[in-house]
């Protein structure tokens, strides 16, 4: 069966890498993107299974990320996980208005990331997450 | 890094969203060299990577406390998930 693609979409080189490291220890695929535009092009060209989505980026923002996939049909079903560092209080009701599937405020426990993503995805639960010890080699 | 706002309200969204993005940087990356991911650490090195976290997670509980007191207390986590299926196009 081959993994699910996830893209991540997030300003900040460093979270970017700490998200692609741990994400693909855990037999995900991932893209890349690090602005509106290329977040919204990056979806088009490789189609994810699930987009983990940050509020603060260059040219436009989250938001406008989501105004852009619901405008494209064969993009506008893709689930969106807002990950974002800005407080919960109107930026949660305004992603879920938006069609975002979960809103996780950073910094963000690995196994809840990792929780949301197979919910979301319907996979089912794991224990816990594979580390260098279950896995031999990554 | 983006130009600090305006004092009060502007002010704490500008250092909830900086020190919440350093802070995710921490917990990932001593997380990933926790379990092993980047290779193994010897128990000396295991040891001091947990300190290092357990002080993070100390700088998160003081950030929660003095910013929830300016903006009220914001959700970590919520979600309306159903599972997705991926239609063929």
């Amino acid at each position: 069966m081959a993994n699910k693609k996830i893209l991540i979409v997030d300003d900040d080189p460093d979270v970017l890498q700490g998200m692609h490291v741990r994400l693909k220890a855990n037999q995900y695929d991932i893209c890349l993107a690090v602005d509106t535009f290329s977040g919204v092009a990056e979806a088009r060209r490789s189609e994810p299974d699930l987009i983990l989505l940050d509020l603060g980026l260059p040219a436009g923002g989250g938001f406008m990320v989501m105004e852009r996939l619901r405008m494209i049909p064969s993009l506008a079903i893709i689930p969106i996980i807002v990950i974002s560092a800005r407080d919960g209080l109107g930026n949660q009701k305004r992603a879920f208005d938006a069609g975002a599937k979960a809103f996780l405020q950073k910094p963000v426990d690995d196994n809840q990331l990792l929780a949301v993503i197979r919910q979301t995805l319907g996979e089912p639960a794991k224990a816990r997450i594979p580390t260098l010890h279950d896995q031999g080699t990554v | 890094m983006t130009k600090p706002a305006q004092p009060s309200s502007n002010l704490s969204a500008y250092l909830s969203h900086e020190l919440r993005n350093a802070l995710a940087c921490i917990h990932q990356f001593g997380n990933i060299l926790v379990d092993g991911l980047a290779g193994e650490l010897t128990g000396e090195q295991r040891e001091y990577v947990g300190i290092m976290l357990e002080n993070a997670s100390r700088i998160r509980s003081v950030l929660d406390s003095a910013l929830d007191g300016v903006a009220g207390p914001p959700e970590k986590c919520a979600t309306k998930i159903e599972p997705v299926t991926k239609l063929e196009t």
